[in-house]
């Protein structure tokens, strides 16, 4: 069974982020190949089936690293509520008090920025894509942000990773 | 160096006594402090009341401290050579000030509290002081005030007496609440130190980051170094968008396929030594910055490659994909080891 590819994927640490991450992922896959009955040819099912495999790796990986920290944080809480609403909420914008009040500590923030002066690291815009790029990254201030950067940079690598190697062992005759 | 102890007269320090047992009974919420605080005074309690005659005001903070030396002691004749044995406790000295009755006016509590750590330059602080007791009151207490946080900057002799001068030039205009030693040129407000020190967090965090980039240690400057790092994370969702796709489209047997790794190959494959192996690394081009546009067929052309480059090792290990999983695990390894390291750092 599938218990074969994890012995062979996780023989170190069975503590390590890589290991929960592989565990959470091929758990995922083989719960999204049994759903799915009959192999999908269609470009909409590909598509499909690509959007909960991405959702799957970014689950796993948000839900080993846990709620240490807030990227994760915020990606569990979006999956969740993704889950929860089904595939519309990703669209809607102020639908949940949540997001209004989230909205707001965005407003705060970028207030606060402006009135203090906080020019050290403006250059280009550079901070706010960084800001898009990492999960949750618009409720944090700059400090914390890169900090946050740091550790989603390395789950990211983890990532990348395992899921070459499943592939590899998907691409074997 | 002429004592001005012998100038002071007994109603002084009557007035003194009760100004310091009124001052006592507001206690400071530091008790353990206070206590310590007690004891450094009490070594050399005629020279502290020496000092507190030289700022000539009757607000003797610090003397609340210290009931028992004051009440007895209107003169003291004390040679400003004796060793002041304060020990350091500048952060009590902070906090000291913060109770007083500081304001704009009289900042004099640390005058009895400067750490004796250089005994020589506390020496000589008096001793400069002396030389003119009718300036003022902030020149004086500003002189000694930082004094009592130089510990770091034992190095710094008569100069930065004369720092401590031009930055009390400085601040006069402002209200200085808390005086810090700064480094030469910088100014000493608030404000500012607080920016500093956010300034130096950012740098810290940028430092680490730039580690994690492959490739980022040469780059200088903060704007260029974020622009690697933004593509180094935008390239990595890539990598992990097209791999997603990649295992939507392959064959989603998954059982079938790992049944045939079987367990007399995987075993032996374990038992080989990890650490001996160099991981071979899978994606070698991505870090590189600016190739944007020939990531995706670096990509391809690396996964059509790997297998055969598997086979190409000479280690016997490397012959199937399951040691690339292996060596990605010890590489991997090194990855969290690294984990750890950061979040200590962090």
């Amino acid at each position: 069974m599938s218990m074969n590819s994890r012995s062979l994927l996780l023989s170190p640490n069975p503590n390590s982020l890589k290991y929960r991450f592989t565990n959470g992922l091929l758990s995922a896959l083989s719960r999204i190949n049994r759903k799915q009955s009959q192999q999908p040819r269609s470009a909409r099912e590909i598509r499909k089936r690509h959007r909960l495999i991405k959702a799957a790796a970014y689950g796993s990986m948000a839900s080993s690293v846990g709620n240490r920290r807030a990227w994760s944080r915020a990606l569990l809480w979006k999956i969740r509520n993704q889950t929860r609403r089904g595939y519309a909420a990703r669209r809607n914008i102020t639908s949940s008090s949540r997001q209004l009040s989230m909205k707001k500590r965005i407003c705060d923030l970028q207030k606060g920025d402006q009135s203090k002066n906080r020019v050290e690291v403006g250059g280009m815009g550079q901070v706010d894509k960084l800001r898009r790029l990492v999960p949750g990254g618009q409720i944090m201030d700059t400090c914390s942000l890169l900090e946050e950067t740091a550790h989603y940079m390395k789950c990211l690598v983890t990532q990348v990773k395992v899921m070459t190697s499943i592939v590899e062992i998907y691409s074997l005759p | 160096m002429d004592p001005i102890a012998g100038t002071v007269p007994g109603l002084d320090a009557l007035h003194f006594c009760e100004e310091i047992q009124r001052l006592m009974t507001v206690p400071p919420p530091q008790q353990e402090n206070a206590s310590s605080f007690t004891a450094l005074l009490d070594l050399p309690p005629t020279q502290a009341m020496e000092l507190l005659h030289l700022s000539q005001e009757p607000e003797a903070n610090l003397a609340a401290v210290r009931p028992a030396a004051v009440s007895g002691e209107p003169s003291c004749v004390l040679p400003f050579n004796s060793s002041l044995m304060f020990p350091s406790d500048a952060e009590l000295i902070e906090r000291a000030a913060k109770f007083s009755i500081f304001g704009g006016g009289g900042e004099q509590s640390p005058v009895a509290a400067n750490p004796g750590v250089d005994l020589e330059r506390v020496k000589s602080e008096p001793a400069e002081t002396d030389s003119n007791p009718n300036s003022s009151l902030e020149t004086k207490t500003n002189n000694l005030r930082p004094s009592a946080k130089r510990k770091e900057r034992e190095k710094k002799g008569k100069v930065s007496v004369k720092k401590t001068k031009i930055e009390v030039k400085e601040d006069a205009d402002k209200v200085p609440y808390v005086h810090v030693r700064a480094r030469r040129g910088q100014a000493t407000d608030s404000h500012s130190l607080a920016e500093r020190a956010r300034r130096e967090k950012i740098n810290a965090r940028m430092k680490l980051l730039q580690e994690l980039v492959p490739g980022c240690n040469k780059i200088s400057g903060t704007a260029l170094v974020l622009d690697e790092i933004i593509n180094h994370v935008q390239s990595l969702q890539r990598q992990v968008e097209f791999l997603s796709m990649r295992l939507a489209t392959v064959d989603p047997r998954i059982d079938s396929n790992l049944d045939h790794l079987l367990a007399p190959e995987s075993l032996s494959l374990m038992q080989s030594n990890f650490s001996n192996m160099a991981p071979p690394l899978m994606w070698p081009e991505f870090p590189i910055s600016g190739n944007r546009q020939q990531y995706q067929q670096q990509w391809h052309f690396d996964a059509l490659h790997q297998p055969g480059w598997g086979r190409e090792e000479d280690n016997h290990t490397f012959n199937t994909p399951e040691a690339l999983l292996i060596s990605c695990n010890s590489s991997a390894n090194s990855a969290s080891l690294h984990t750890g390291h950061v979040k200590t750092e962090l």
